[in-house]
């Protein structure tokens, strides 16, 4: 079973991490769901496929209101993150669903209506949420061609999509990274194979190196903190992108 | 825990009902390849009865009623099968409702029953698919009565087939000819009575 943790709490405004399942089937990735909640609202961030729907929901239950939920942040239009949508919707038609405008005809097909989708423009915007302004933040072409990821300025967090991302065997199953050049290793071929871009990837690193970031927050695997963050922009932007094999 | 989620089962009722389409679309598809054939048999007839000349003028008669029966019966059928690819619809909207209600049902059971917004979502879903059905079921009477209707037609084609038949046997040289073509139709005929048998047992939905 999922369960959600608080990663970031300060008055009304917390993230919470649904992360690392242990008793997940094992032929689906490993996923993690973020939500951010101000005040009388949430925004869940890549709310995952639908085999793991009801977990998903059962642990953002457990710690936050689920009518509460406003909209929903999809990175990209990958079925491991937006595959529940039609879910989702179920449960609460009128959510909204901000994406990429590249995806904004695709994701009809896993569910919603016209008026689900917010089109996030090529530069990125700002989502408000409970009268706090998150950013979406161009990450095109690591992996999706029209990609986001999702910068708190105030709880200092980047949800960071399929950046970051690891897979982990099953003995690491902590929340955070605890050992960066442990952990790297069960990065590196993920980072090799589905970011396509070295120019994207130079943008990227550049562009998330003027943000203040003290967690950030990938879609699978562990969370990256303090230091481990600029340890990983450093990794990222070292590493040659694009290839087949390694 | 490799062991796949309980919730997810349903796909196995909603792909029933779509096999239930796909059985009533593949009986229509041979009742409209029948009524094909039966327009070639009974073209074939009129050109017999022409050469058989006097000897067969009531069964030359008979082969144009029957060559209108055809001609009728693959109507009949085509709007049948407008029925049937509409109906396609209705149930992917079944299935997707059951797929969906359900799994939100484990999500719910999961967090408990108290959680916020799961009666309203319930009740929404069950709303929704209680419209999809009653769709369903309309269009369910719509193809009954309408194979009920063929079925009288296809009654009329056996009267027809009986009587060229008759006709047949006042065809002097060209009698076993004109009787071998009445056989045909007669078997023709009675392929398409099973096959609106089996179509007027299948329901679009389960009562
Ligand atoms: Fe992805
Ligand atoms: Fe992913």
């Amino acid at each position: 079973m999922k369960q959600a943790h608080c990663i970031f709490e300060e008055d009304d405004h917390r993230w919470l991490a649904i992360a690392r399942d242990p008793s997940k089937p094992g032929h689906i990735i490993d996923t993690n769901e973020y939500v951010v909640v101000k005040g009388k609202e949430a925004l869940l961030c890549d709310p995952g496929g639908i085999e793991i729907f009801p977990s998903v929901f059962s642990a953002l239950s457990a710690e936050c209101d689920p009518t509460r939920l406003a909209g929903i942040f999809s990175s990209h239009q990958d079925p491991d993150i937006i595959s529940s949508l039609a879910l989702w919707l179920e449960f609460k038609p009128e959510l909204k669903c901000y994406i990429s405008w590249l995806w904004q005809s695709f994701l009809p097909h896993f569910g919603g209506e016209e008026s689900t989708f917010v089109p996030i423009p090529d530069p990125g915007m700002t989502i408000l949420l409970g009268g706090i302004e998150l950013q979406a933040i161009p990450a095109h072409y690591l992996h999706s061609s029209g990609n986001f990821h999702l910068y708190d300025p105030k709880a200092k967090i980047l949800f960071s999509g399929d950046v970051g991302a690891a897979l982990l065997p099953a003995d690491h199953n902590g929340l955070y990274v605890e050992d960066f050049g442990r952990h790297i290793r069960h990065a590196e071929a993920f980072h090799k194979r589905w970011m396509g871009s070295d120019k994207a990837k130079r943008d990227w690193c550049e562009r998330v190196s003027r943000l203040e970031i003290d967690m950030m927050v990938p879609q699978h695997g562990a969370i990256y903190r303090g230091a481990d963050v600029q340890r990983f922009i450093n990794w990222f932007s070292a590493l040659e992108v694009g290839v087949l094999r390694s | 825990m490799n062991a796949p989620q309980p919730n997810l089962h349903v796909k196995a009722r909603g792909s029933s009902e779509l096999a239930r389409i796909v059985r009533v679309n593949e009986e229509i598809k041979a009742i409209v390849a029948t009524a094909f054939r039966i327009n070639l048999m009974a073209l074939n007839a009129i050109f017999l009865a022409k050469r058989a000349g006097n000897a067969a003028l009531g069964f030359g008669v008979l082969s144009n009623e029957l060559r209108r029966f055809a001609q009728d019966l693959t109507r009949n059928m085509s709007s049948l099968r407008d029925m049937t690819s509409g109906s396609v619809g209705s149930v992917t909207g079944v299935v997707q409702y059951q797929r969906n209600s359900s799994i939100l049902a484990e999500a719910i059971r999961l967090s408990g029953d108290g959680v916020p917004g799961a009666r309203e979502a319930r009740r929404r879903g069950a709303a929704r698919l209680a419209a999809q059905q009653a769709k369903l079921r309309a269009l369910d009477i719509r193809l009954r009565s309408a194979v009920e209707e063929t079925q009288q037609l296809v009654e009329l084609g056996g009267v027809l087939a009986r009587s060229a038949k008759i006709e047949a046997a006042y065809g002097g040289t060209f009698s076993p000819a004109l009787m071998q073509v009445s056989t045909d139709f007669a078997e023709v005929i009675a392929q398409i009575k099973r096959s609106l048998e089996i179509l007027g047992k299948e329901r679009l939905v389960k009562d």
